[in-house]
């Protein structure tokens, strides 16, 4: 038995530590306002209060601590983009993932379970060994593996040929892993508290002043706050929080949905993904199959369930595994993404003085959560855009300088 | 064993005339057609069902509603099965789960010694030391995990979907349900009534409403006459579980293997009420069961639920329970009535006047297990502080303990269709706040519980639905409320008492999260884990709620649970899969390829042969020495195909394409270039002109139905007069290429010239090919003399047939998709999609003589114009390797200068034709003058030089396909 | 499955529709700047409420406007895409029609 549950067994009380801050009232003036209490805003404070000394921080959330975006997503970590700017950034993001539950002293269940994209065609199989090529040339470590390895890497999975969508090989990225969602964004809470920066939930921003080009405060709910700095980490939300600085944003706001099968006893060790068929599936060390798909069809600011998605989803996963029919599905739920139009995000400077921007994150947010936070972090600390978020910068579009993620799901022929 | 059960009228579900034989952990059992797993194995004296998720806890009949995670067991490969919902049949073979060794004695019970060390999230606080130590740990932890274990051989089952229609659709057939169903008929709606069980009633048919015990049947009876006589306006499915209602009611109906998608005008929601368990030591044993479970056993399957019982109440319902268990001869200990003060009505007037024993002002202490720790057999009273009238402990000997302390809506279709659903602190229970339009709650789960009062809300609600349904008023003011205990939680240090099963989480794991400051309930329920099980709460969100709020000094009143998600109860992946539709392409040659052995490709939808033959690379040689020396024949249907009428066909194309096509002559084609608004090369294909007024264009395989799409966008604005049709599937294609090309099409066509004057290069024309009314294109994607005969979809075969035997004295062969991107790389024809991608402009890849400077607008000039002024960062260039090159790079190798990634090799092929390698590749601008040298990153990252060269490779001055 | 009234074949599953974006005016082609370019290719609207959108009913071809309220998924109504509709000016570089 590990040590670490020694005082929990030999204490007469339970001894809490006190994970995450009690309430307290608002004050009037901070330096830094972070709009959203998410994975990200929280990141950014905790990296400002930790690495930057800056602490006077009021982190702002509409609804509970990690509530949003950062309660929903799938907990998925890889850095196997295909551009060299997304494969930096995330590679960077995963340095700063493996050392985060000793940075916290709370186990974040960082597991690298190892991530299988499956490639059914022939153009998924060029942009596989495309990514995997990218990947080793940045020192990721990616390959294209064939249906041997893969059926090695994952004895359960349908290899037969004869199948609508025949598995030819897969981009294996050996790194790939999960985490408890939840606990990272009380990691950085609780960090970001122990260094004095105070987390109001159920505090919504109604408004953001600005003068003559600059930001001097944010209206909420509890009254109004004056601040030097404000970040707004509000995936899902980006474009109306931004309308409130009236910006607008290449962002357009939709539901990505997931579900939940019933506990069963382990058979899934690595990640699966099929991009032809649209699914993602792992297993939770409690037993559970965790499983997506593409985001909805349309625009939509709400997390309601459709069937649709997961009868698609279902009839996509039983492709990868038959036996799953008589499986459960035990909840499903939505999240909204900031999808944007090179799939990848948008980070740093904007054009108000000193209000910041950390938005863009469709489907792939919770894996950038530490390099998220600490980039901007030290975007907001230097008032200049650092080099590893230069290529998402807001103004890109403004010169056709879009990231090139989507060639990743350029069509096949 | 033997089975004991009751006589008749006890039993309804049953057919006594019918044994059937079923086994359970390897033991043969008896029942009747019509038991579940669990009301077989309790008649046979089997309580223990399975182990608990965490401590491995022995658990048992909870609710026997089918929808709790107590008596969850294995048949067979399929895990995670309701023992108390799914039927036995003669033969099946069930077990239990999550135990190692046997159920009875599980050899993981020794984790539960251990649980002072493992508190509520303590996989949080330990496990990562030293970094990766996690890794190790989580492999140790699954090894533990889930519940029930999937097989992995083959599906056996087959799953059906089928769509339904009502005007009214009426979920749950309960007394309010059916009441509901009877008046939206008589209103003249077509009702859809759903309900979970066999039978029709709900607790009419086992609870207990009055001394003796007449009002439920009587009740069941006349509505049943009443239903009946409205026949076939009632649609009745029964053993079906409404699972998810969904936007514009949308109803996700489970029954059997099929999933019914029921679509409805309005919903009544008549789902009634969840039992709720009380949280003292012990309360998971098997015997302490929800006191209307045990009514089920006796009404529904004649089982004797135990031999002698306690019945804690908190309400009239545990006097039922008691008066029931009389009835049927099971002794009762005690009803230990934990109100502090007792409203006097009719069943506990009988109750006492049978001189039932009623224990008052005594909490539960725990529930006793037997020596074995597997069931109930005795309950420990203290007395309550305050009360002096008795002994401080007292312990009473029983097998059963029935608890019948409270209820909570089973408001989850309401909650996922918006409705809000909160604390009532009046009521002391959760209560449906509002409903939205066209949902209609009715009955108990409104919060009318009494039996007229249920069955007139019903009748309302279903007049009320039959109308529409919407603005449902009455909802605020239900007249009657179930009683529930307001705290119903008992602290014990002499046993686990549990608030959540599923999770085996107790009222300390509640508090010590609350201690870690997870004080919003979506927070406690995070960390806890609290509601996350098999169940989802529908038995310990109640209890958790009332806990969080008192910790938190929060008022209980208006409080709301955590978001509730469907599904509503667990439904399996195959119900939702159904027979799994993927549409699958084949063109009218398909039988064809595949007689000639042709292995196949996916490409978008459509099936294409890679080559033909089972001889690989040396098969694709053939085909492409066989077109450039002979003649070769390639199935081209999947090509799209778009043809664009009316008079202002050539403004249309000149404002989708980048060419011009005002000019363009008629009978002649020209290459088709689009893009989007962005710049972005998006598809290509070939215009052919057959008219002033009629264009032919083609796409690519993959490109034809979002290019067609985007057509009818923009003409949606444009308004131009012109008709467009997607003729895709209506036409089969094929090319036939190589230097005979005309010569063996000439014989087939009589009426077309086929001279290279009357049909040169670059030509379309319409005519007969083998009698086939076609429309003919010389085009030279492979760079030989070619002809692309495009003929009405339901002759392809035969043309095929008629060109395959015309070709026999040419040798001409067929050749797939492998030998085509050869050909088509040596005359330097881009792939849109592979040889661009999501960011590619003209200009990149050496299209702009493609752009029409004349225009005054294309979709993406604009675009095209602004990435010229920027100048390209990377263009598309030809390049060969040296003859003697063993091993090439692969398409999507990379090329690089020092460590920077400059672009990639898009495509690559030995070329027989020109005795060495040749390929595409994205380089710097500064690289892509013919002769330079740049370095590709190849196989296992070895360095490779190619050297960038003209385009084509092949016949450079365009004389073969050109004669 | 929501059902969308499509104003050509009447109310429909939504799975027979695909979604097209924001209805937005495309800026004159030569008059318009840079930034009016790659603001109509590369930024929306976004807004929480009622919405101009482009709706295809894929098996009829035909594209339609929704007015739909992105916080509830209420489509308010759906009618044929006239010049006043698309908003304003249709995007007609040429002057015809």
């Amino acid at each position: 038995m590990p040590f670490g549950l020694l005082k929990y067994g030999f204490a007469r009380n339970y001894p809490a530590r006190g994970l995450l801050p009690p309430a307290t009232e608002l004050k009037p003036r901070y330096d830094v306002v972070i709009i959203g209490a998410g994975g990200h805003g929280l990141a950014a404070a905790y990296y400002l209060a930790t690495r930057h000394d800056i602490t006077n921080i009021a982190v702002l959330d509409k609804g509970y601590l990690g509530g949003g975006n950062t309660a929903r997503n799938t907990a998925i970590i890889r850095a196997n983009y295909l551009t060299p700017e997304g494969v930096a950034f995330y590679r960077e993001s995963m340095a700063l993932w493996a050392g985060l539950s000793d940075e916290f002293g709370l186990n974040i269940q960082y597991s690298t379970r190892g991530h299988l994209t499956l490639a059914h065609t022939d153009s998924a199989l060029r942009t596989a060994r495309w990514r995997a090529e990218v990947n080793q040339h940045l020192g990721v470590d990616s390959e294209l593996i064939g249906p041997d390895e893969v059926s090695r890497l994952c004895p359960s999975l349908n290899m037969s040929r004869e199948t609508r969508y025949p598995i030819l090989g897969a981009l294996y990225h050996r790194p790939g892993a999960t985490a408890r969602h939840d606990a990272v964004a009380w990691g950085f809470a609780e960090g970001a508290a122990r260094k004095g920066v105070e987390i109001h939930q159920h505090t919504e921003v109604t408004g953001i002043d600005i003068r003559s080009g600059r930001v001097t405060g944010v209206k909420t709910s509890r009254g109004p706050v004056q601040c030097n700095i404000v970040l707004q980490a509000v995936a899902g939300s980006s474009s109306l929080v931004a309308d409130m600085a009236g910006l607008k944003l290449p962002i357009r706001t939709i539901p990505l949905q997931a579900c939940v099968s019933v506990p069963m006893k382990p058979f899934l060790y690595p990640i699966i993904v099929s991009g032809s068929l649209h699914v993602y599936i792992w297993q939770t060390a409690r037993g559970e199959l965790v499983m997506g798909g593409a985001t909805d069809p349309y625009p939509l600011y709400g997390t309601r369930s459709t069937l649709d998605f997961k009868e698609g989803l279902m009839a996509h996963i039983l492709e990868l595994f038959p036996f799953l029919s008589e499986a459960r599905v035990n909840r499903q739920w939505a999240g909204m993404a900031d999808m944007t139009p090179d799939f990848s995000p948008v980070m740093g400077l904007t054009p108000i003085e000193n209000y910041y921007i950390d938005a863009g994150w469709g489907t792939w947010g919770f894996k950038a959560t530490p390099i998220a936070g600490f980039t901007m972090a030290e975007c907001i600390a230097g008032t200049r855009q650092p080099p590893l978020i230069e290529p998402f910068r807001l103004d890109r579009f403004d010169d056709f300088e879009q990231v090139g993620e989507k060639g990743a799901a350029s069509v096949g022929h | 064993m033997t089975e004991d059960r009751l006589a008749p009228p006890y039993g309804v579900m049953l057919d006594r005339s019918k044994a059937v034989r079923f086994s359970f952990e390897g033991r043969e059992y008896r029942g009747f057609a019509g038991d579940t797993i669990a009301s077989a194995l309790s008649a046979n004296g089997v309580w223990l069902l399975s182990r608990s998720f965490k401590y491995h806890r022995p658990r048992g009949i909870l609710s026997m509603n089918g929808d709790d995670g107590n008596c969850l067991v294995q048949i067979g490969p399929e895990p995670n099965v309701p023992a108390d919902r799914q039927p036995i049949s003669e033969g099946l073979r069930v077990t239990g789960q999550h135990y190692k060794g046997s159920l009875r004695r599980d050899r993981r019970r020794w984790i539960e010694r251990f649980s002072r060390f493992l508190p509520v999230g303590f996989y949080y606080h330990a496990f990562f030391k030293p970094r990766g130590a996690w890794d190790f740990w989580e492999k140790r932890i699954r090894a533990t995990a889930g519940l029930g274990r999937i097989g992995q051989a083959a599906p056996a089952t087959e799953f059906d979907k089928a769509y339904a229609f009502a005007d009214v659709a009426v979920v749950g057939g309960g007394g309010a349900g059916v009441a509901a169903a009877i008046e939206a008929a008589q209103a003249g709606s077509r009702v859809v009534l759903i309900e979970r069980q066999q039978l029709l009633g709900g607790s009419l048919n086992h609870a207990r409403f009055d001394p003796a015990s007449r009002r439920g049947i009587d009740t069941a009876k006349a509505l049943a006459t009443e239903m009946d006589a409205l026949g076939e306006h009632i649609t009745v499915m029964s053993d079906a579980v409404c699972t998810g209602l969904f936007a514009d009611n949308l109803l996700a109906v489970t029954s059997g293997n099929k999933l019914t998608k029921l679509r409805a005008g309005s919903v009544v929601l008549a789902t009634g009420l969840i039992e709720q368990p009380a949280v003292f030591a012990n309360n998971d044993l098997p015997g302490v069961m929800l006191g209307s479970a045990v009514q089920k056993l006796l009404w529904l399957y004649a089982v004797r639920p135990g031999r002698r019982a306690v019945v804690v109440a908190s309400n009239s319902d545990g006097y039922g329970v008691a008066l029931d268990l009389d009835d049927a001869g099971i002794a009762v200990e005690a009803v230990v009535d934990l109100r502090y003060t007792i409203a006097g009505d009719s069943l506990i007037r009988e109750a006492l006047d049978r001189g039932m024993r009623i224990i008052h002002g005594y909490a539960i202490e725990r529930a006793l297990p037997n020596s074995a720790g597997t069931h109930v057999a005795g309950i420990e009273l203290r007395l309550r502080p305050g009360q002096e009238s008795g002994p401080e402990s007292r312990n009473l000997e029983c097998d059963l303990i029935c608890v019948s302390v409270g209820w909570a809506p089973a408001a989850g279709l309401v909650a996922q269709a918006g409705g809000e659903v909160a604390y009532d602190d009046t009521r002391c229970a959760f209560r449906i706040v509002s409903s939205p339009d066209g949902i209609v709650p009715a009955g108990a789960v409104r919060g009318e519980w009494d039996l007229d009062a249920a069955i007139a809300d019903g009748r309302r609600a279903g007049r009320h639905a039959a109308a529409g349904g919407r603005h449902d008023s009455a909802i605020d003011e239900p007249t009657v409320t179930p009683e529930s205990n307001p705290w119903p939680i008992f602290d014990s240090d002499k046993g686990k008492a549990f608030i959540d099963f599923d999770e085996d989480l107790t009222p300390h794991d509640i508090e010590n999260s609350i201690a870690e400051g997870f004080d919003d309930i979506e927070l406690v329920k995070r960390y806890s884990t609290v509601g996350m099980g098999p169940s989802q709460g529908r038995y310990s969100a109640t209890n958790a709620v009332r806990l969080t709020q008192i910790l938190n000094r929060e008022p209980l009143g208006g409080a709301a649970g955590w978001t509730n998600r469907p599904p509503t109860e667990p439904e399996k992946f195959g119900l939702l899969a159904g027979r799994r539709f993927e549409p699958q392409r084949l063109t009218p040659m398909h039988h064809h390829h595949e007689a000639a052995g042709a292995p196949m490709m996916l490409a978008g939808d459509w099936l294409r042969p890679l080559y033909y033959g089972n001889d690989g690379e040396s098969a694709v040689w053939r085909e492409v020495t066989a077109v450039r020396e002979n003649v070769g024949i390639i199935d081209v249907s999947t090509l799209g195909g778009i043809d664009i009428r009316g008079p202002d066909a050539a403004e249309f194309m000149n404002r989708m394409y980048t060419s011009e096509y005002s000019r363009q002559s008629v009978g002649r084609g020209r290459y088709a270039l689009m893009c989007d608004v962005s710049g972005t090369v998006i598809d290509d294909g070939v215009a052919c002109r057959f008219a002033d007024d009629h264009f032919y264009v083609t796409t690519t395989t993959g490109g034809s139905t979002a290019v067609f799409r985007s057509m009818l966008w923009w003409n949606a604005q444009w308004r131009l007069d012109i008709d467009m049709s997607n003729v895709t599937g209506a036409y089969a294609s094929v090319n036939i290429a190589g230097p005979k090309s005309r010569d063996l099409l000439a014989p087939l066509c009589p009426d077309i010239d086929l001279s290279p004057d009357g049909f040169p290069y670059m030509a379309v024309r319409r005519g007969r090919v083998a009698d086939i009314p076609a429309r003919i294109l010389r085009v030279g994607f492979v760079g030989e003399l070619g002809y692309e005969i495009h003929v009405p979809a339901s002759r392809g075969a035969a043309l095929w047939e008629r060109l395959t035997a015309a070709g026999h004295p040419f040798d001409m062969c067929p050749f797939g998709v492998e030998a085509q991107r050869i050909l088509r790389l040596e005359k330097g024809h881009i792939i849109v999609g592979q040889d661009t991608d999501g960011l590619t402009h003209p200009d990149e890849v050496c299209m702009t003589w493609s752009i029409s400077e004349r225009k005054p607008f294309f979709v993406g000039g604009r675009a095209i114009e602004m990435h010229r002024r920027r100048g390209v960062a990377r263009i598309l260039v030809g390049f060969t390797l040296p003859a003697a090159t063993k091993i090439l790079p692969e398409e999507y190798h990379l090329v690089v200068r020092g460590d920077e990634i400059i672009g990639r090799v898009t495509s690559i092929a030995r070329s027989s034709t020109l005795g060495h390698p040749i390929g595409l590749a994205y380089v710097a601008p500064d690289q892509a003058e013919p002769g330079i040298e740049f370095t590709i990153k190849g196989p296992g990252g070895r360095l490779i030089r190619a050297t960038v060269s003209e385009l084509p490779f092949y016949d450079p001055q365009n004389l073969r396909q050109a004669t | 499955m929501k059902i969308l009234h499509c104003p050509l074949n009447g109310p429909r599953n939504i799975q027979e529709f695909v979604y097209g974006g924001e209805v937005t005016t495309m800026p004159d082609q030569d008059a318009g700047s840079d930034s009016e370019w790659t603001d109509y290719v590369f930024l929306e609207a976004n807004r929480a409420g009622l919405v101009r959108e482009w709706w295809l009913h894929v098996a009829s071809g035909y594209w339609f406007i929704a007015e739909r309220d992105t916080s509830t998924d209420e489509v308010v109504r759906t009618f044929a895409p006239d010049r006043r509709a698309v908003g304003g000016r249709a995007p007609d570089p040429t002057g015809r029609s």
